[in-house]
Protein backbone atom coordinates (compact mmCIF):
# COMPACT_ATOMS: atom_id res chain seq x y z
CA UNK A 1 0.00 0.00 0.00
CA UNK A 2 1.06 3.58 -0.60
CA UNK A 3 2.79 4.55 2.71
CA UNK A 4 2.06 8.24 2.14
CA UNK A 5 -1.69 7.55 2.37
CA UNK A 6 -1.13 5.87 5.74
CA UNK A 7 0.76 8.93 6.92
CA UNK A 8 -1.88 11.32 5.58
CA UNK A 9 -4.69 9.51 7.39
CA UNK A 10 -2.77 9.63 10.68
CA UNK A 11 -2.31 13.39 10.25
CA UNK A 12 -5.97 13.94 9.44
CA UNK A 13 -7.03 11.85 12.45
CA UNK A 14 -4.68 13.77 14.74
CA UNK A 15 -6.40 17.02 13.79
CA UNK A 16 -3.05 18.82 13.77
CA UNK A 17 -3.67 22.00 11.74
CA UNK A 18 0.07 22.47 11.13
CA UNK A 19 0.28 19.14 9.33
CA UNK A 20 -3.05 19.45 7.49
CA UNK A 21 -1.53 21.01 4.35
CA UNK A 22 1.01 18.21 4.11
CA UNK A 23 -1.68 15.53 4.39
CA UNK A 24 -3.86 17.28 1.84
CA UNK A 25 -1.03 17.58 -0.66
CA UNK A 26 -0.11 13.93 -0.17
CA UNK A 27 -3.65 12.81 -0.97
CA UNK A 28 -3.92 15.24 -3.89
CA UNK A 29 -0.65 13.96 -5.31
CA UNK A 30 -1.65 10.31 -4.97
CA UNK A 31 -5.01 10.71 -6.69
CA UNK A 32 -3.76 13.14 -9.36
CA UNK A 33 -0.86 10.82 -10.24
CA UNK A 34 -3.22 7.88 -10.57
CA UNK A 35 -5.44 9.98 -12.85
CA UNK A 36 -2.51 11.03 -15.03
CA UNK A 37 -1.35 7.46 -15.46
CA UNK A 38 -4.83 6.24 -16.40
CA UNK A 39 -6.20 9.19 -18.40
CA UNK A 40 -2.96 10.60 -19.82
CA UNK A 41 -3.99 14.25 -19.58
CA UNK A 42 -3.90 16.92 -16.88
CA UNK A 43 -7.52 18.01 -17.22
CA UNK A 44 -8.98 14.60 -16.43
CA UNK A 45 -6.37 13.97 -13.74
CA UNK A 46 -7.30 17.28 -12.07
CA UNK A 47 -11.01 16.49 -12.30
CA UNK A 48 -10.32 13.06 -10.79
CA UNK A 49 -8.40 14.55 -7.86
CA UNK A 50 -10.98 17.27 -7.26
CA UNK A 51 -14.04 14.98 -7.29
CA UNK A 52 -12.36 12.22 -5.28
CA UNK A 53 -11.17 14.56 -2.52
CA UNK A 54 -14.53 16.34 -2.30
CA UNK A 55 -16.16 12.95 -1.77
CA UNK A 56 -13.52 12.15 0.82
CA UNK A 57 -14.50 15.27 2.75
CA UNK A 58 -18.07 13.98 2.93
CA UNK A 59 -17.03 10.53 4.18
CA UNK A 60 -13.92 11.21 6.20
CA UNK A 61 -15.23 9.73 9.41
CA UNK A 62 -15.88 6.31 7.86
CA UNK A 63 -12.33 5.01 7.54
CA UNK A 64 -11.03 2.70 10.27
CA UNK A 65 -7.52 2.45 8.84
CA UNK A 66 -5.26 3.57 6.00
CA UNK A 67 -5.84 0.41 3.99
CA UNK A 68 -9.59 1.06 3.91
CA UNK A 69 -8.93 4.67 2.92
CA UNK A 70 -6.53 3.67 0.12
CA UNK A 71 -8.95 1.11 -1.34
CA UNK A 72 -11.81 3.64 -1.15
CA UNK A 73 -9.72 6.44 -2.72
CA UNK A 74 -8.64 4.30 -5.66
CA UNK A 75 -12.16 2.95 -6.15
CA UNK A 76 -13.59 6.45 -6.38
CA UNK A 77 -10.70 7.68 -8.53
CA UNK A 78 -11.14 4.69 -10.85
CA UNK A 79 -14.83 5.48 -11.30
CA UNK A 80 -14.02 9.12 -12.00
CA UNK A 81 -11.40 8.14 -14.57
CA UNK A 82 -13.77 5.74 -16.32
CA UNK A 83 -16.28 8.59 -16.63
CA UNK A 84 -13.68 11.02 -17.93
CA UNK A 85 -14.73 13.18 -20.82
CA UNK A 86 -11.55 12.82 -22.83
CA UNK A 87 -11.15 9.20 -23.84
CA UNK A 88 -7.63 7.97 -24.54
CA UNK A 89 -6.91 8.04 -28.23
CA UNK A 90 -4.69 5.01 -27.80
CA UNK A 91 -6.80 2.56 -25.88
CA UNK A 92 -8.67 -0.24 -27.60
CA UNK A 93 -11.50 -1.94 -25.72
CA UNK A 94 -10.62 -5.54 -26.49
CA UNK A 95 -9.23 -8.37 -24.42
CA UNK A 96 -5.55 -9.29 -24.50
CA UNK A 97 -4.75 -12.82 -25.61
CA UNK A 98 -1.70 -14.32 -23.94
CA UNK A 99 -1.01 -16.45 -27.00
CA UNK A 100 -0.93 -13.35 -29.20
CA UNK A 101 1.38 -11.57 -26.75
CA UNK A 102 3.91 -14.40 -26.54
CA UNK A 103 6.96 -14.00 -28.80
CA UNK A 104 6.93 -16.35 -31.79
CA UNK A 105 10.37 -16.83 -33.38
CA UNK A 106 8.92 -18.32 -36.54
CA UNK A 107 6.96 -15.14 -37.17
CA UNK A 108 9.58 -12.55 -36.25
CA UNK A 109 12.82 -14.28 -37.12
CA UNK A 110 14.12 -13.72 -33.60
CA UNK A 111 13.05 -14.39 -30.04
CA UNK A 112 12.27 -10.80 -29.23
CA UNK A 113 14.45 -10.97 -26.13
CA UNK A 114 18.02 -10.68 -27.33
CA UNK A 115 18.32 -6.92 -27.68
CA UNK A 116 17.08 -6.00 -24.18
CA UNK A 117 20.22 -4.25 -23.06
CA UNK A 118 18.96 -1.38 -20.98
CA UNK A 119 19.17 -1.58 -17.19
CA UNK A 120 16.36 -0.71 -14.76
CA UNK A 121 18.33 2.36 -13.66
CA UNK A 122 18.69 3.62 -17.20
CA UNK A 123 15.11 3.06 -18.18
CA UNK A 124 13.74 5.66 -15.78
CA UNK A 125 16.32 8.25 -16.80
CA UNK A 126 15.41 8.45 -20.45
CA UNK A 127 12.58 10.70 -21.48
CA UNK A 128 11.97 8.75 -24.66
CA UNK A 129 11.57 5.53 -22.68
CA UNK A 130 9.22 7.34 -20.28
CA UNK A 131 7.15 8.51 -23.22
CA UNK A 132 7.04 5.00 -24.64
CA UNK A 133 6.05 3.57 -21.25
CA UNK A 134 3.25 6.13 -20.90
CA UNK A 135 1.98 5.35 -24.39
CA UNK A 136 2.14 1.61 -23.82
CA UNK A 137 0.17 1.92 -20.58
CA UNK A 138 -2.40 4.19 -22.24
CA UNK A 139 -2.72 1.72 -25.13
CA UNK A 140 -3.78 -1.07 -22.77
CA UNK A 141 -7.49 -1.91 -22.65
CA UNK A 142 -8.81 -0.01 -19.63
CA UNK A 143 -9.33 -2.94 -17.24
CA UNK A 144 -5.80 -4.21 -17.86
CA UNK A 145 -4.44 -0.67 -17.55
CA UNK A 146 -6.11 -0.19 -14.18
CA UNK A 147 -4.69 -3.42 -12.78
CA UNK A 148 -1.15 -2.60 -13.97
CA UNK A 149 -1.28 0.95 -12.58
CA UNK A 150 -2.68 -0.13 -9.22
CA UNK A 151 -0.30 -3.07 -8.76
CA UNK A 152 2.98 -1.95 -10.34
CA UNK A 153 2.81 1.84 -10.18
CA UNK A 154 0.70 2.51 -7.07
CA UNK A 155 2.09 -0.67 -5.49
CA UNK A 156 -1.10 -2.01 -3.95
CA UNK A 157 -1.01 -5.73 -3.22
CA UNK A 158 -3.02 -8.26 -5.23
CA UNK A 159 -5.85 -8.40 -2.69
CA UNK A 160 -6.20 -4.62 -2.60
CA UNK A 161 -6.20 -4.38 -6.40
CA UNK A 162 -8.88 -7.08 -6.60
CA UNK A 163 -10.96 -5.15 -4.07
CA UNK A 164 -10.61 -1.85 -5.92
CA UNK A 165 -11.50 -3.54 -9.21
CA UNK A 166 -14.31 -5.71 -7.82
CA UNK A 167 -12.78 -8.85 -9.36
CA UNK A 168 -11.19 -12.05 -8.03
CA UNK A 169 -7.50 -12.28 -7.19
CA UNK A 170 -7.14 -14.92 -9.92
CA UNK A 171 -8.50 -12.53 -12.56
CA UNK A 172 -6.33 -9.76 -11.16
CA UNK A 173 -3.20 -11.86 -11.62
CA UNK A 174 -4.20 -12.92 -15.12
CA UNK A 175 -4.83 -9.32 -16.21
CA UNK A 176 -1.64 -8.12 -14.55
CA UNK A 177 0.52 -10.63 -16.39
CA UNK A 178 -0.99 -9.84 -19.77
CA UNK A 179 -0.66 -6.11 -19.16
CA UNK A 180 2.99 -6.48 -18.15
CA UNK A 181 3.76 -8.59 -21.21
CA UNK A 182 2.02 -6.05 -23.46
CA UNK A 183 4.05 -3.17 -22.00
CA UNK A 184 7.26 -5.19 -22.09
CA UNK A 185 6.72 -5.99 -25.75
CA UNK A 186 5.99 -2.34 -26.55
CA UNK A 187 9.18 -1.24 -24.83
CA UNK A 188 11.27 -4.02 -26.38
CA UNK A 189 10.48 -2.88 -29.91
CA UNK A 190 11.41 0.65 -29.01
CA UNK A 191 14.65 -0.40 -27.32
CA UNK A 192 15.96 -1.82 -30.60
CA UNK A 193 16.61 1.72 -31.72
CA UNK A 194 16.31 3.91 -28.61
CA UNK A 195 19.12 6.42 -28.23
CA UNK A 196 20.25 7.53 -24.76
CA UNK A 197 18.62 10.75 -23.67
CA UNK A 198 18.60 13.14 -20.73
CA UNK A 199 16.44 12.88 -17.63
CA UNK A 200 13.10 14.62 -17.70
CA UNK A 201 9.69 14.07 -16.28
CA UNK A 202 6.11 14.53 -17.22
CA UNK A 203 4.26 17.55 -15.91
CA UNK B 1 10.29 -19.43 -26.62
CA UNK B 2 8.14 -21.53 -28.85
CA UNK B 3 7.88 -25.03 -27.46
CA UNK B 4 4.85 -26.19 -25.49
CA UNK B 5 6.69 -26.22 -22.19
CA UNK B 6 7.69 -22.54 -22.67
CA UNK B 7 4.09 -21.58 -23.46
CA UNK B 8 2.87 -23.20 -20.27
CA UNK B 9 5.52 -21.51 -18.14
CA UNK B 10 5.16 -18.16 -19.91
CA UNK B 11 1.79 -17.68 -18.21
CA UNK B 12 3.40 -18.09 -14.80
CA UNK B 13 6.24 -15.56 -15.11
CA UNK B 14 4.50 -12.68 -13.31
CA UNK B 15 3.47 -14.89 -10.41
CA UNK B 16 7.09 -16.03 -10.19
CA UNK B 17 8.37 -12.44 -10.12
CA UNK B 18 5.82 -11.55 -7.44
CA UNK B 19 6.66 -14.58 -5.30
CA UNK B 20 3.11 -15.87 -5.75
CA UNK B 21 3.92 -19.14 -7.51
CA UNK B 22 3.31 -22.38 -5.61
CA UNK B 23 6.48 -24.15 -4.49
CA UNK B 24 6.02 -27.05 -6.89
CA UNK B 25 5.44 -24.78 -9.92
CA UNK B 26 8.33 -22.60 -8.81
CA UNK B 27 10.70 -25.59 -8.87
CA UNK B 28 9.42 -26.60 -12.32
CA UNK B 29 9.96 -23.12 -13.68
CA UNK B 30 13.45 -22.83 -12.21
CA UNK B 31 14.36 -26.23 -13.67
CA UNK B 32 13.21 -25.04 -17.08
CA UNK B 33 15.08 -21.74 -16.80
CA UNK B 34 18.36 -23.59 -16.26
CA UNK B 35 18.22 -24.84 -19.84
CA UNK B 36 16.27 -22.15 -21.71
CA UNK B 37 18.15 -18.93 -22.44
CA UNK B 38 15.25 -17.23 -24.30
CA UNK B 39 12.98 -17.75 -21.28
CA UNK B 40 15.67 -16.38 -18.93
CA UNK B 41 16.11 -13.32 -21.14
CA UNK B 42 12.36 -12.80 -21.37
CA UNK B 43 11.98 -13.10 -17.61
CA UNK B 44 14.70 -10.50 -17.09
CA UNK B 45 13.07 -8.12 -19.54
CA UNK B 46 9.71 -8.57 -17.81
CA UNK B 47 11.36 -7.84 -14.47
CA UNK B 48 12.93 -4.68 -15.90
CA UNK B 49 9.53 -3.58 -17.19
CA UNK B 50 7.96 -4.03 -13.74
CA UNK B 51 10.83 -2.09 -12.15
CA UNK B 52 10.38 0.72 -14.68
CA UNK B 53 6.68 0.90 -13.77
CA UNK B 54 7.53 0.94 -10.06
CA UNK B 55 9.97 3.82 -10.56
CA UNK B 56 7.69 5.86 -12.79
CA UNK B 57 6.60 9.11 -11.16
CA UNK B 58 4.23 11.83 -12.29
CA UNK B 59 5.82 15.17 -11.56
CA UNK B 60 4.39 18.54 -10.61
CA UNK B 61 0.94 17.64 -9.32
CA UNK B 62 -1.13 20.81 -8.95
CA UNK B 63 -1.94 22.12 -5.50
CA UNK B 64 -5.35 21.14 -4.10
CA UNK B 65 -8.09 23.62 -4.98
CA UNK B 66 -9.51 26.05 -2.42
CA UNK B 67 -12.81 24.17 -2.59
CA UNK B 68 -11.18 20.88 -1.65
CA UNK B 69 -9.16 22.48 1.15
CA UNK B 70 -12.25 24.17 2.61
CA UNK B 71 -14.35 20.98 2.38
CA UNK B 72 -11.75 18.84 4.15
CA UNK B 73 -11.14 21.44 6.84
CA UNK B 74 -14.88 21.65 7.48
CA UNK B 75 -15.11 17.86 7.66
CA UNK B 76 -12.27 17.72 10.18
CA UNK B 77 -13.88 20.36 12.39
CA UNK B 78 -17.10 18.31 12.55
CA UNK B 79 -15.28 15.21 13.84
Amino acid sequence: MNPHIDQALEILKSGDPQAFEQALETLQSAVYSFGMKFCGNREDAEDTAQETLLRLARQLKDFPDARALAVWLYKVAKTQCLMSRRKSKFAPAQMLSLDALMPHPEATGHTGVQSWEITPEEIVLQQEIRDKLEKAVLALPKHYRLVLILRDMEQLDTREVAEVMGISEKTTKMRLHRARVYVRNALAKYLHRAPASTEASRG
Amino acid sequence: MADRRCKHLFAALSKYLDGELRAKDCRLLEEHLKGCKPCVAYLESLKTTVQACQKYRVSNPPRPSKEVRAALLAALRKR
